[in-house]
């Protein structure tokens, strides 16, 4: 645990890294020469990466896990493994988005498999975002646990394919990359995996509010 | 005409609430990954200054340290005095092992006053 006044501390610097993004030192360089600048110990860069990488990272595993606090796990857990593979980088060979898909995606399924047949009450229990009333907030939630408990029953390699398919909005030749297969073997897993999962979902209409068959 | 599975609406309609979210990190988790990162990036420093001070201390690091340059050091001199005053015993060794000295002279000493060339008159 961060003691308060490193965290004080560090979302100082951060806010002001916001602020001062426009003079940012490393403007159009690519991710793995600050992820380079970072293991040979530039401690800016390590601001400069988190702000341009973290985002995106928590929300791949928010939208997979459904649950604000194991998605904040997966995306620290994503971005400890970015810090420690820096010094053996090899520049040119991958994009660190690329790999950062990949690490979140793998999190999310061992996750999500340890969930399967057991759901507990804490996955539910907060909301996703600040929604316009506490209704809709609740139905939110109930929907992407829902949504997140039906990628858990899929065999991996589907729920990691439709997920980066649908939930990130890739395409294909991107998930083929990620995922070291062919598009077609990407193809074949998105079908497979959203045709599960519809059956999955089918006997939630009701109670997630799709009773008459019209999606909000 | 077109048949769509009502399933299949369902799930694009959740797909795109979850495409939606806006996860945006709270300072609070920033800051944890940023105590991550310094905590890894403090452990690599060490590493990348493995070799620390000039070159006498590497030459020294080199040779395996302080008591390695000693027993070095102790060496050279035993070597210096047996080179300049070698013991007896040391002398009849080495004539046992190669046989006895013998002393060439490429000049013959005597051969100018065996001649006469350097008398006076």
């Amino acid at each position: 645990m961060l003691p308060p006044a490193d965290c004080q501390r560090t979302a100082i610097g951060l806010a002001r890294i916001q602020m001062t993004l426009s003079q940012d030192p490393f403007l159009g360089a690519p991710d793995d020469a600050l992820l380079i600048a970072f293991a040979n110990g530039d401690r800016q860069a390590a601001r400069y990466l988190t702000a341009r990488l973290l985002p995106r990272v928590l929300a791949q595993a928010t939208r997979m896990m459904g649950n604000p606090s194991e998605a904040e796990d997966v995306a620290q857990d994503a971005m400890m493994r970015l810090w420690k593979i820096a010094p053996d980088w090899r520049q040119n060979e991958a994009q660190v988005s690329t790999w950062l898909y990949r690490v979140t995606s793998n999190l999310c399924t061992d996750r999500l498999r340890k969930r399967r047949g057991a759901v507990s009450l804490d996955q539910v229990a907060e909301p996703l975002d600040d929604a316009p009333s506490v209704p809709a907030q609740m139905q939110t939630r109930a929907r992407m646990t829902a949504l997140s408990d039906a990628l858990a029953q899929l065999p991996d390699r589907q729920a990691q394919a439709v997920s980066l398919r649908h939930l990130e909005g890739l395409s294909n030749p991107e998930i083929a990359q990620i995922m070291d297969i062919s598009v077609r073997s990407v193809e074949s897993l998105t079908a497979r995996g959203k045709r599960a999962l519809a059956d999955l979902m089918a006997g939630r209409k009701a109670e997630l509010g799709y009773d008459d068959d019209q999606p909000e | 005409m077109t048949m769509t599975n009502p399933n299949e609406d369902m799930l694009d309609d959740l797909f795109a609430q979850a495409r939606s979210i806006d996860a945006k990190p709270s300072h609070a988790f920033l800051a944890r990954v940023l105590a991550d990162a310094d905590g890894v990036q403090a452990a690599m420093r060490p590493k990348q200054a493995a070799v620390p001070g000039g070159l006498w201390t590497r030459m020294l690091d080199a040779l395996g340290g302080w008591p390695a340059v000693s027993g070095l050091a102790a060496a050279t001199i035993a070597g210096v005095w047996i080179g300049v005053a070698p013991p007896s015993s040391m002398q009849d060794l080495t004539a046992s092992l190669i046989g006895d000295e013998v002393s060439v002279d490429f000049f013959a000493t005597d051969f100018a006053f065996d001649t006469g060339a350097l008398a006076d008159g």
